[in-house]
């Protein structure tokens, strides 16, 4: 099959890569800003732990925010050559260069790690020099101590980083050689990949998030946080897409059929997130146990009932009804106006499980943790322009590529 | 190319292996529409082997002693049972709950793998969705039996009521059940035989005497091939697919629930929901396994339903196996991090206390034999993987062993605790209901359409007429 | 055959065309000549394949189809009626207390909903289809062809209806055979005889005359008598081999079945009832009191009253404080020795007066008459009946009931003396507290002097004598 393209149409917009500075300084502005807001706002910046306590959880929400898209990417490169995927040839590079945006992730990382070795527990209590809860006090003997952690960290991140980047070095020579034998070679190995990323990630969530209360606890957590980033991956390839599609790249090569089965993927994993979220819910509200029960409550107390109540028509209800709509997925506009809710309900999820924690629904500090997530993404977005430079957007050479042009959705 | 399969069976067509940007056949031996036709039709057209007369005569024999049993069960009392304190739910939910496990197969092939435009499910959706028709009824026998007084069932309706006055308990999940159970039963059926509609027709006009084609032709509505009848159909069988795959998780979920709003130490855990789903799924896949490898060599199916859909179909139950294994490691973790010593004790006494050997059976069978899989070689072996499917049933049924009676036989109080010890009835009841689901099995066999013709020929058309022209009529993997 | 219905004979009338049906070995053959019938201007088509050929509906112009939305309300139906139902059922109609949880619609409710809105919704999708396609429809002119049978196997037809707008017969026969089909036939109605067979009208006649037997026979049953004993499907279950209370066994000494309270245990909630809120009187006070006085009511004992002060406990515990001297009694009158509640342990004020006054007037008239002389309706009527056992209700007034502690006018109230039954089921201990307050203030106010009243309150009384 003969596919005209212009080399140009598979390259990074020049404008982008002039912008990219001017992105990642923005983005740094808003951060500190951010930070500084979510820090003084408390209470006219009087109670200085009670600042940090928002600065730190603030910083956290908004680090996993951008990092479960890089995470969900390398699962989903991994699925789609477990499955042997065609259909997503087109696209599958962007993916590819999300998941190799978790090295500059690591760096993001730095701050929530290096504040452990002050002996700072605004974010982890459990790092805290007298622990009055027993329950906390013998974990933190061995398990959520900072050496521990630490180590763990390091391991999750050389997984992520290693796994990543060896499946994109074989997508890179492909492009070189077209030789199918890199294909088969990822195929082969994506197995035993994806069992490893299953475990590693389920304790990354246990160990960076459900920590921050550290006597409470919940199976279902790591499946939680693999929801809502699925979510928000694709989410945000449906919006760079359509961003490199509007500087005039990639237009025959994405297709109204790709966006239309991303749109598919985001609405499963609207319903698969309220699903799980749902289920956590129901199983802790029926027993009603107070060891469990503290974590809900902590969310519907000190104003952040409305917000957490919210939570049901930001992230489910509405991009349910909108997405639901075969037009609404066949129509490139409305699918990022749809995407950018998702992505917004995605980061205001993220906010719900990390910043109730910190204390009192306040305005300050909350205005100050939204600029952070918008410095963070503008951050996110310097890195993805950094990390996408001179390299191709399409893996022109995957001898699937034929396939992914061809298909449709008849009726679905 | 020679594999174990091939040498043991000349039909079989090693299809499995892939040459990415070349998808290999779905249909093997050069099929065309009317080929298809004639394979498939041929199963009910033609004489029974005489292995189905026997297996059917074993397996009715077997249901009818279920139905005895059931008689003498309604009229003795469920004392006839190992139920007792304080071990209340043992073997009759453990089989339920096995059995609607089984059943979610059928719909995972039917609509989720529609959904994402896995044409190899066709050739295994028809069977695959009667097994779960059957797996549903053998299911929804044990709640309707174990309630105690069975004739009162039906007080679990909202039917308005002047003896009563009451309504049923809608917050109760075993209420929540009657619902996600009944739906589920009622939407497979449906569509089940909203599939077997244009198939039907083709029994209809293939049949020789007058009364198959009036009992056909009354069965397929009359049904033409209209274009107009098949736009309205495509869109309705995607719509009720749409459905069914949230209506699947949902099942198993609500089954999960009956044990997760406890307050029950390995009971109470998040992770249930999805734990459950995903073995449910496994337990489903290794049952189609089980009964598909024997249903094409018997009928000479092997061209429609190739090494490639055994293969694919095993992989599957590879990676539930796996999600099993994730969900067992994770809830081991948190009962050592919640530092909840009953949750820490309902782990060590699963492993090494009085029901030990349960636990490790269900420990072999779920988490060590699904991973034979990776080995190519066992995957597309018919012989073992019929055997691998079959020690994961049992394991599956283990499991639901362990996680229902180690938790109540050893809970809070250490003065309550009781050995459950199951009896002669517990046994041939679960026995008998494997009768059922044979004879009703045989039954779909002998009348209906066990492949989904018209699926699999717009399969063979759609990849015909595609832009590898020269790979007419194979059908193919998208 | 003798017997034959007359019939239409068939040759003698033209069977109906219905239009023009063109058969395809191959559907790419059928989608371009599809295209060419559209292009002419047909509207009336359709065709007829063993499976759903991708294309067809743009080549012959069919319109996409509305089931979508008749399938969304459906579940939105769906979705309002089982929330409806829940709140209803559980929240309104029969409120269920369980665990505490809120009335009405909870996150419990969710699971319920979501099925029946997939129920809904499938149902509908299934059929809306079977309907919008006009099925069932069990004959059908397109069936008369034998060839037609291969359009559910392996040939493609394409059919153009004479009720087309722009159908002539001769132009459409020449456009199909422009696209070379494998066989080109006009449709004609079926002329074989359509009556139903002999056999199936029999056999659905039976089917329906069996179906009404067990009508008759529940009926019958609920419209006749019988002297038989109505049969116990489960005997051991309607005649169960245990004892209800009240009834006498063997396995006991004392032949009861209901078992008193074990000796030393305290029942829940009876350790409240040790206050002397509860009681009338201070149970830590009774040390010094041999327990067996408690349980026993002399009712015809003599009047010495025990010496306490001497005596030693039965279990040995040491003597504690002395209880107080008990007040004197009438010689004749059972003595009840316990430390009475001297002071009113609850608010003397307007609110508790006007409770205890209701509640006197609703329990206590009755007997003992509104203003506590033993004079109520109740002995009136037995007293006017004069059948020889009855006693009049003590009056209130007598030095003896008005020298009585609060405390132990509340422990008669709670254990009830003589005739008079126990009031503490239908008095709660702060009702009862409330109705001692009120008798205590009748009998202030029939032995009374101008002192008691507050002085500017005197003129009051001038008023009530006029």
């Amino acid at each position: 099959m003969n596919l005209n393209y212009e080399k140009s149409s598979i390259e990074l917009p020049d404008a982008w890569r002039a912008k990219s500075p001017i992105l990642l300084s923005a983005g740094l502005v808003c951060l500190f800003i951010g930070m500084g807001c979510a820090f003084l706002g408390s209470a006219n910046g009087e109670d200085k732990s009670q600042g940090f306590r928002y600065l730190t959880h603030s910083y956290l929400a908004n680090f996993t925010f951008v990092f479960s898209f890089t995470i969900a990417a390398l699962f989903f490169i991994l699925v789609q050559f477990l499955t042997r995927a065609g259909w997503s040839t087109s696209i599958r590079r962007l993916a590819e260069i999300l998941m190799m945006m978790i090295p500059y992730l690591a760096l993001l990382f730095l701050p929530i790690l290096i504040p452990l070795y002050w002996g700072s527990s605004s974010l982890y209590e459990w790092n805290a020099k007298d622990i009055t809860n027993s329950v906390v006090a013998s974990k933190a003997t061995f398990y959520l101590s900072k050496e521990f952690f630490t180590l763990r960290s390091v391991v999750y991140f050389a997984f992520w980083i290693l796994a990543a980047t060896w499946f994109f070095r074989l997508s890179r020579a492909q492009d070189e050689s077209g030789d199918t034998e890199l294909s088969l070679v990822r195929q082969k190995w994506s197995g035993p990949l994806i069992m490893v990323f299953s475990l590693v990630t389920s304790f990354a969530a246990f160990d960076w998030l459900m920590s921050i209360d550290a006597d409470w606890y919940s199976t279902i957590f790591g499946v939680y946080l693999f929801s809502g980033s699925m979510m928000g991956f694709f989410a945000m390839m449906i919006i760079i897409s359509m961003l490199l599609q509007k500087a005039g790249k990639v237009q025959k090569l994405v297709t109204v059929e790709h966006f239309h089965d991303m749109g598919k993927f985001l609405f499963g994993f609207v319903m698969f997130w309220s699903y799980i979220a749902f289920s956590q819910l129901v199983l802790i509200w029926y027993a009603n146990i107070p060891e469990e029960t503290i974590w809900y409550q902590v969310r519907l107390d000190n104003g952040w009932a409305v917000f957490s109540y919210s939570l049901i028509p930001i992230h489910f209800a509405i991009p349910f009804l909108f997405l639901m709509s075969r037009h609404v997925r066949r129509n490139r506009i409305a699918l990022t106006v749809g995407a950018s809710w998702v992505l917004f309900a995605h980061w205001y999820d993220m906010t719900f499980l990390v910043m109730p924690n910190a204390g009192p629904l306040e305005v300050m500090p909350l205005f100050g943790h939204f600029l952070g997530g918008v410095g963070m993404l503008c951050i996110f977005g310097a890195m993805f322009i950094q990390r996408a430079s001179g390299v191709p957007l399409v893996a022109m050479r995957d001898p699937r590529l034929p396939e992914a042009m061809s298909y449709t959705n008849p009726i679905l | 190319m020679a594999t174990i399969a091939s040498t043991f069976n000349p039909r079989e067509i090693d299809n499995t292996d892939d040459i990415p940007g070349r998808r290999a056949p779905l249909i093997t031996g050069n099929q065309t529409y009317g080929s298809v036709t004639d394979i498939v039709c041929r199963v009910a057209e033609e004489p029974q082997p005489m292995l189905w007369y026997i297996l059917f005569g074993f397996s009715s024999l077997t249901a009818i002693t279920f139905l005895g049993l059931i008689g003498f069960l309604i009229l003795t009392g469920v004392g006839i049972w190992g139920n007792m304190n304080p071990v209340f739910w043992a073997w009759p939910i453990v089989n339920f709950v096995f059995w609607v496990g089984i059943g979610h197969a059928g719909t995972l092939i039917s609509a989720i793998l529609f959904l994402f435009r896995q044409n190899w499910r066709t050739s295994i959706n028809r069977a695959a969705e009667a097994m779960t028709i059957f797996a549903v009824i053998c299911a929804g026998i044990y709640p309707g039996i174990h309630v105690g007084r069975a004739w009162l069932a039906f007080w679990l309706l909202p039917y308005p009521s002047l003896n009563l006055w009451m309504w049923p308990q809608f917050r109760s999940p075993l209420l929540w059940d009657v619902f996600a159970v009944g739906t589920y039963a009622s939407v497979s059926l449906v569509f089940w035989y909203m599939g077997m509609i244009p198939d039907l027709a083709t029994y209809r006009d293939r049949s020789k005497s007058p009364l198959r084609r009036m009992v056909y032709g009354v069965l397929c509505l009359g049904w033409t091939g209209s274009a107009r009848h098949w736009l309205r159909y495509e869109k309705a069988y995607t719509l009720l697919a749409a459905l069914a795959a949230p209506l699947v998780l949902s099942v198993h979920t609500v089954v999960s629930f009956d044990f997760a709003v406890s307050q029950v130490a390995g009971w109470h855990t998040t992770i249930f929901p999805p734990y459950f789903v995903a073995g449910a799924i496994f337990s489903g896949f290794a049952m189609v396994v089980t009964l598909l490898v024997p249903l094409r060599a018997i009928y000479k199916l092997e061209n429609l339903i190739t090494l490639r859909h055994l293969d694919n179909m095993n992989k599957i139950i590879l990676a539930t196996g796996s999600l099993v294994g994730l969900a067992y490691a994770t809830e081991f973790f948190m009962a050592w991090y919640s530092q909840n010593q009953y949750e820490g004790f309902t782990f060590m006494n699963r492993a090494f206390g009085p029901y030990w050997w349960a636990y490790w059976t269900m420990v072999t069978c779920n988490v060590i034999s699904p991973q034979l899989f990776w080995f190519k070689k066992l995957r597309t072996s018919t012989f073992w993987m019929v055997v691998i499917s079959i020690f994961v049933n049992i394991g599956m049924w283990f499991e639901r062993f362990v996680i229902t009676v180690t938790s109540l036989s050893r809970d809070f109080l250490p003065s309550s605790w009781g050995y459950f010890r199951p009896t002669l009835f517990d046994g041939l009841m679960f026995f008998g209901s494997f009768g059922v689901f044979l004879s009703l099995f045989l039954l779909f066999c002998r009348f209906l359409p066990t492949i989904a013709m018209s699926e699999v020929k717009g399969i063979l058309s759609a990849t015909a007429h595609s832009a590898h022209g020269h790979d007419a009529g194979h059908g193919h993997d998208h | 055959m003798s017997e034959h219905k007359p019939r239409k004979s068939p040759e003698k009338k033209m069977p109906k065309a219905f239009g023009w049906m063109a058969e395809y070995q191959d559907e790419n053959n059928l989608l371009v000549a599809a295209r060419k019938v559209r292009d002419a201007g047909y509207t009336k088509t359709d065709a007829f394949t063993p499976f759903p050929v991708h294309g067809i509906d743009e080549a012959l112009g069919i319109k996409p189809t509305v089931l979508p939305f008749i399938v969304l309300s459906a579940g939105l139906t769906g979705l309002a009626t089982a929330l409806l139902m829940q709140w209803w059922m559980n929240g309104v109609d029969y409120k269920y207390i369980i665990s505490g949880k809120p009335f009405g619609i909870t996150p419990a409710s969710i699971p319920v909903a979501f099925e029946l809105t997939v129920l809904f919704s499938a149902f509908t999708a299934f059929l809306g289809m079977i309907a919008l396609n006009n099925l069932p429809k069990f004959s059908n002119p397109v069936f008369t062809n034998p060839r037609f049978d291969r359009a559910t196997n392996d040939r493609f037809f394409l059919y153009v209806e004479a009720k087309d707008k722009y159908y002539n017969r001769e132009s459409v026969k020449e456009l199909l055979s422009g696209t070379h089909p494998d066989s080109l036939d006009e449709v004609i109605e079926d002329t074989t005889p359509s009556e139903l067979p002999r056999p199936i009208i029999l056999a659905a006649l039976l089917l329906v005359v069996a179906g009404l037997i067990p009508a008759m026979i529940i009926l019958n049953m609920r419209a006749g008598f019988s002297t038989s004993p109505r049969f116990h499907v489960f005997f051991d279950m309607d005649f169960q081999p245990k004892k209800k209370a009240q009834q006498p066994t063997t396995i006991f000494a004392d032949s009861r079945i209901m078992r008193p309270q074990v000796k030393g245990t305290i029942g829940r909630g009876q350790l409240d009832e040790q206050e002397p809120f509860y009681l009338g009187y201070d149970p830590a006070k009774m040390t010094a009191i041999d327990n067996k006085n408690l349980s026993v009511f002399v009712s015809t004992q003599a009047a010495k009253l025990p010496d306490t002060s001497a005596q030693t406990p039965a279990d040995g515990s040491p003597q504690t404080a002395p209880m107080t001297t008990p007040p004197a009694m009438a010689p004749g009158t059972p003595a009840l020795n316990l430390p009475w509640t001297e002071k009113l342990p609850i608010d003397a004020n307007e609110e508790t007066m006007a409770l205890g006054k209701l509640k006197f007037e609703t329990y206590c008239a009755a007997c003992h008459g509104y203003a506590g002389f033993g004079d109520g309706l109740v002995h009136k009527r037995a007293d006017s009946l004069a059948q020889g056992y009855w006693l009049r209700p003590t009056s209130m007034h007598i030095d003896r009931v008005r020298n009585q502690p609060v405390g132990q006018i509340f422990h008669t109230i709670t254990k009830g003396q003589g005739k008079m039954a126990s009031y503490a089921a239908s008095l709660n201990p702060k009702e009862r507290w409330a109705v001692v307050l009120y008798v205590k203030a009748l009998q202030k106010s029939r032995n009374a002097d101008i002192d008691d009243v507050p002085v500017d309150l005197r003129s009051k009384l001038d008023e009530v004598k006029k």
